[in-house]
């Protein structure tokens, strides 16, 4: 995969640098032509060569700006400081290098050039310096939120696999002595962890189908209303106590997406709403649209979210300052990974409380 | 079920193996295991199943492969067993052949469905009999083929001709999931475009006719990236 990228960057690469000589050699071509023609044009109507030198010398300045290093800047005062001699000044339309003032001339004009061509590169290099600080950036960004990531998972992953362990030890180890009723409890603890478990590694899945970490997802077309009924489905399956309130536009909604992905965000958006929000009030979710995006909602009724939690929530540490962070396991993954797919997406995932309960909602373009 | 059906089990993965077997084998089916494709392969063979379910991560062959070297020669329905985030394997795997799939991990209750589903169906081909023109029937949904009516709790539903095409389609194969290219290629023959997104116009304007809320529906269902499954004739 690195190595195939590798190739292909470099590919890119070159293809960019052919590019930009070729535009290099057709922008001073151009502006030379321009001045040239407007030079004309001048001489004709005004028969007065004291400005021409000017409009070369803008030519100039504009090549020495718009190509890559000092070459095509000199090789323009070059080109200049011939045509003037040769166009514009007497004799016509012949070199005469003897004039009074030329070696002038071509020195200014040469001047012009390199300073302009200086000027660009330095502002060039420091952009380029810019641009690279940015990226570091965003690397060590993204390094931070891999790194909250697995600190998220180790803990999620740790309470329900103690359970497990725990439980069905004891079913091992005591098996004479407990009653029917007990055992049958442990079991149940046993299939309601191991079911969460479940969730969770399918949420890491879904991470791994996001290639390259930005806004690389497999998209294709899909219905809105196909995606939502399926998260439910799911849902119900887990959670069959679930109260919940759907409602989607009349017409059909198709956009690009990574179906799979979007659901799973659906899935842990509700599920969330269900588990936490301590409400007997159906979850409401619907979707409305504009002309360009699409918006997906998810309200609940319940005991809402503290400010200073909502602040931290989507980072993957919104609960390790909890003090009793078993209590909201899940939530601080679960809303990391809704981030990452919803940002691969180019789409943005936001919270809002309402005077009761809190609603998530994610925006998704529709090209 | 009168006889006993006979169901082989090719799957490499031991304890799922063993999960299934017990509790396939406590619903009164016999169960024949194998733990890879070969032995898999040999023992349909010399056993004639009713019934084939398999694993598409098995050590010695790849899945479709399987799936092909039996849809040769036998038409034995074939369930697959396969993970949930890989739709186009699945795709693939129905289009080859497959009657149905299963997704990991999956409980006692959901299996036992495809079973009977994929037995239904199969009976039904064996038996060369009429009762695919029989109307479909479920909760309250009456689909009569012959006569071109859908009846919703007692009153009438219309559709357009495409609707009509799709739906049946479904119905005869309800409880089976049916993918997206073998819908296009049954309602709108098998140089249609394949591009879905005419299915899915249709499929929203049948589910305004027919569900209550589109959005939770109760006869059609999505599978996601796959295609879709009706809900199972309850008649039948």
């Amino acid at each position: 995969m690195t190595v195939y990228h590798k190739f292909f960057s470099e590919d890119t690469r070159l293809y960019k640098i052919y590019k930009e000589k070729f535009t290099d050699v057709s922008v001073t071509l151009l502006l030379l032509l321009l001045a040239t023609l407007l030079s004309f044009i001048y001489w004709r109507i005004s028969q007065n060569a004291a400005n021409i030198a000017l409009l070369y010398v803008i030519a100039l300045v504009l090549i020495a700006r718009k190509t890559e290093g000092y070459f095509w800047g000199i090789f323009a005062s070059l080109v200049g400081v011939i045509c003037i001699n040769y166009l514009f000044t007497y004799p016509y339309y012949s070199l005469n290098f003897t004039l009074t003032g030329y070696p002038i001339t071509f020195l200014g004009m040469l001047a012009v050039a390199l300073t302009t061509s200086a000027v660009t590169n330095n502002m060039r290099n420091q952009m380029q310096m810019l641009a690279d600080r940015e990226k570091l950036l965003v690397e060590a960004e993204k390094e931070k939120m891999r790194a909250n990531l697995l600190r998220a998972i180790s803990h999620d992953l740790r309470t329900p696999l103690t359970s497990i362990i725990g439980a069905s030890a004891s079913y091992i180890t005591n098996e004479e002595v407990l009653n029917e009723e007990q055992k049958k409890e442990l079991v149940s603890h046993i299939y309601e962890d191991s079911n969460w478990l479940l969730n969770m590694v399918e949420n890491l899945l879904s991470v791994t189908r996001i290639q390259d970490g930005v806004a690389n997802v497999n998209k294709s077309y899909e219905s809105v209303e196909e995606v939502i009924s399926e998260a439910i489905i799911r849902l119900k399956k887990r959670l069959p106590d679930t109260q919940l309130s759907v409602r989607v536009p009349d017409e059909l909604i198709m956009i690009p997406m990574d179906a799979i992905l979007i659901e799973q965000v659906l899935i842990n958006l509700l599920e969330n709403a269900a588990l936490h929000s301590r409400s007997e009030l159906p979850i409401e979710c619907y979707v409305d649209e504009t002309a360009d995006f699409v918006t997906f909602h998810v309200r609940d009724y319940g005991i809402g979210i503290s400010p200073e939690r909502l602040s931290t929530i989507f980072s993957g540490t919104a609960y390790t300052g909890n003090s009793s962070a078993d209590s909201s396991r899940g939530m601080g993954i679960g809303l990391t990974i809704c981030k990452t797919i919803i940002t691969a997406h180019k789409g943005k995932l936001r919270v809002k409380s309402h005077d009761a309960g809190t609603e998530f909602y994610f925006i998704l373009p529709k090209a | 079920m009168s006889a006993k059906s006979t169901i082989i089990i090719i799957e490499d993965e031991k304890n799922i193996c063993n999960f299934m077997a017990t509790t396939l084998t406590a619903q009164g089916y016999k169960i024949i295991t194998a733990a890879n494709a070969k032995s898999g392969l040999s023992l349909i063979a010399s056993c004639c199943p009713d019934l084939i379910l398999l694993d598409m991560g098995l050590p010695d062959m790849d899945g479709i492969d399987v799936i092909k070297d039996i849809r040769s020669w036998a038409s034995i329905p074939i369930i697959v067993i396969s993970a949930r985030t890989q739709e186009k394997e699945k795709v693939l795997a129905l289009d080859t052949g497959a009657d149905d799939y299963i997704t990991k991990p999956f409980g006692p209750s959901e299996l036992f469905a495809r079973i009977r589903t994929a037995l239904r169906h199969s009976n039904r081909l064996n038996t060369d009999s009429r009762l695919t023109l029989r109307p479909y029937e479920a909760d309250g949904l009456i689909i009569d083929f012959d006569k071109h009516l859908i009846t919703l709790s007692g009153s009438e539903v219309h559709l357009t001709q495409v609707e009509f095409k799709i739906i049946s389609l479904l119905a005869q194969n309800s409880g089976r999931v049916m993918t997206y290219d073998s819908i296009i290629s049954n309602v709108w023959g098998p140089y249609a475009d394949d591009n879905n997104r005419i299915l899915r116009v249709n499929m929203a304007n049948i589910r305004r006719k027919l569900e209550k809320n589109p959005a939770e529906p109760h006869y059609i269902f999505t599978e996601i990236g796959i295609g879709y499954r009706m809900l199972e004739d309850k008649a039948g």
